[in-house]
């Protein structure tokens, strides 16, 4: 953590070939690629969880974490609708939550108490764009307040946008509308919570945004994550009859 | 001398078109008249390579010279070929050193007046995108000059049309992803909707999905699409998908 009188840089201590090395290293190490990525950039950016979420239609979908836990707190963060996530991405903009237990803050208040929780402290949103479109947003999550120093900000911003170019890289060698596969498995919890969906919006005669809607409420009114819930549908254990 | 001062005017003027949306064709055919009025040329014109590795016609300073140029195309010779393939200058000082290391296309030029051929490649670094067609009714050729002003064109030209190519190529794969990422979703979900339906395990019911896609000739995407909007009711992709008892 920098001290608050170390001095303002504009560029960060990070370059395009260290953050290469540090996915390397997380890929030699056994994790995926789309993990790889969002790993290496907790390393580089010395954070506790990063995840990448991208666009699809209105929507934000997470679709890497570096760990679990960011998964979970991912999924709460697309289920509330709130949080930097949302922001950085509306805005195209940097979002700074330096710390989630101020008092005073009035945004996020339900986000805010799910982070809390899980033992995040501090959440910052940096717009992932690549060739002048806003493709997604990369989370960063770190369990200490304080603020991220300029030459944090550059380097975060440096993985954002190498994290993004290196999935259209994936997805360029994709064939015809299909998803790389490179992005297929990390993220975690979508394929099952977007199957319970299915499921449910059959079991309540509901469209699938109503089913969604459902599911979230389910999470919510019970402090689950969705990821639960969803598993519970496909398992049979939760049904949603009419 | 003024001249130099009209170079680096034309200069700051390609590289300010870079910042913001441009028209390319409109700006390579600014970029031959600017060759025209700065060079001691009659003619100018851009090749551009497309998506296939083919040299296509994009500008020129008149419409002789297009004609002149869609020549040297269809002959698949001339210095503009030559400097794109070489990746460096290619040309002649006189009709006659056209006409014998060109036999077609040389007899096209000098009957169009030219005299002195000179093709620029466009190039950065290892890739070279196209060529800078520089004709002159005058023998001689380029002076050293002229040529360093061209290639010095020519360079920024070639760095804003790359840029303005990664841009474009980098919008088609972000809108791909998007549909991608739309459609495993989509996939997901009527995989969901048919599992519970149909009282089968998720893993069959994309099979159902896929036998449908294929026997109706549909693309998988738009099957599940139809599954999740209530247009294709569960119920119909039994009858028709299912392959295995199960």
């Amino acid at each position: 953590m920098s001290s608050p009188d170390e001095p303002l840089e504009g560029a960060g201590a990070l370059d395009e070939a260290r953050f290469e090395r540090a996915v390397a290293a997380r890929k030699a190490a056994g994790h995926d690629p789309a993990t790889s990525l969002c790993a290496a950039g907790a390393d580089v950016l010395e954070l506790t969880g990063v995840g990448i979420m991208l666009s699809s239609g209105p929507r934000l979908e997470c679709v890497a974490v570096s760990d679990a836990a960011t998964g979970d707190l991912e999924a709460m963060e697309l289920m509330l609708g709130e949080g930097p996530c949302h922001n950085a991405f509306r805005t195209r903009a940097t979002c700074f939550d330096a710390d989630l237990a101020d008092d005073r803050a009035v945004s996020w208040t339900a986000f805010r108490e799910h982070a809390l929780a899980a033992g995040v402290r501090a959440a910052f949103g940096f717009p992932v764009v690549v060739a002048d479109d806003c493709i997604g947003v990369l989370n960063c999550y770190r369990d200490c307040a304080g603020a991220l120093s300029a030459a944090q900000i550059a380097d975060a911003q440096l993985v954002a946008n190498v994290s993004g170019s290196t999935m259209l890289g994936w997805q360029a060698d994709a064939p015809r509308d299909t998803l790389a596969w490179q992005l297929e498995g990390s993220g975690g919890h979508r394929v099952v919570v977007h199957q319970a969906a299915g499921r449910v919006s059959v079991q309540a005669r509901v469209n699938i945004d109503d089913a969604m809607a459902l599911l979230h409420a389910h999470a919510f009114a019970h402090g689950l994550v969705l990821h639960e819930v969803a598993t519970d549908v496909l398992t049979g254990r939760l049904r949603f009859d009419v | 001398m003024p001249k130099e001062r009209e170079v680096l005017r034309a200069l700051v003027e390609f590289a300010d078109t870079f910042v913001d949306d441009y028209d390319v064709v409109d700006f390579l055919h600014r970029l031959t008249a600017r060759c025209v009025t700065l060079l001691d040329v009659d003619e100018a014109g851009v090749m551009l390579v497309d998506a296939d590795r083919t040299l296509r016609y994009v500008a020129s300073s008149s419409e002789r010279m297009r004609m002149v140029e869609l020549l040297e195309l269809q002959h698949e010779e001339g210095p503009c070929l030559e400097a794109y393939r070489g990746g460096q200058l290619s040309s002649s000082t006189t009709a006659r050193e056209a006409d014998e290391r060109w036999p077609q296309f040389g007899s096209h030029a000098r009957e169009a007046g030219f005299e002195s051929l000179a093709g620029i490649p466009m190039r950065l670094r290892v890739n070279v995108i196209g060529a800078l067609n520089l004709f002159s009714r005058r023998p001689g050729g380029l002076t050293d000059d002229d040529r360093e002003i061209a290639q010095a064109m020519a360079d920024v030209a070639t760095i804003g049309l790359l840029q303005e190519r990664a841009v474009r190529d980098g919008q088609i794969v972000a809108g791909q992803l998007q549909t991608a990422l739309e459609s495993r979703i989509a996939i997901e979900q009527a995989k969901g909707i048919l599992a519970e339906n149909m009282t089968v395990s998720v893993d069959d019911a994309f099979t159902l999905l896929r036998n449908h896609a294929r026997t109706h000739n549909l693309k998988l995407t738009e099957t599940a699409l139809r599954v999740v909007s209530g247009v294709l009711p569960a119920a119909s992709l039994g009858l028709s998908g299912r392959t295995t008892p199960s």
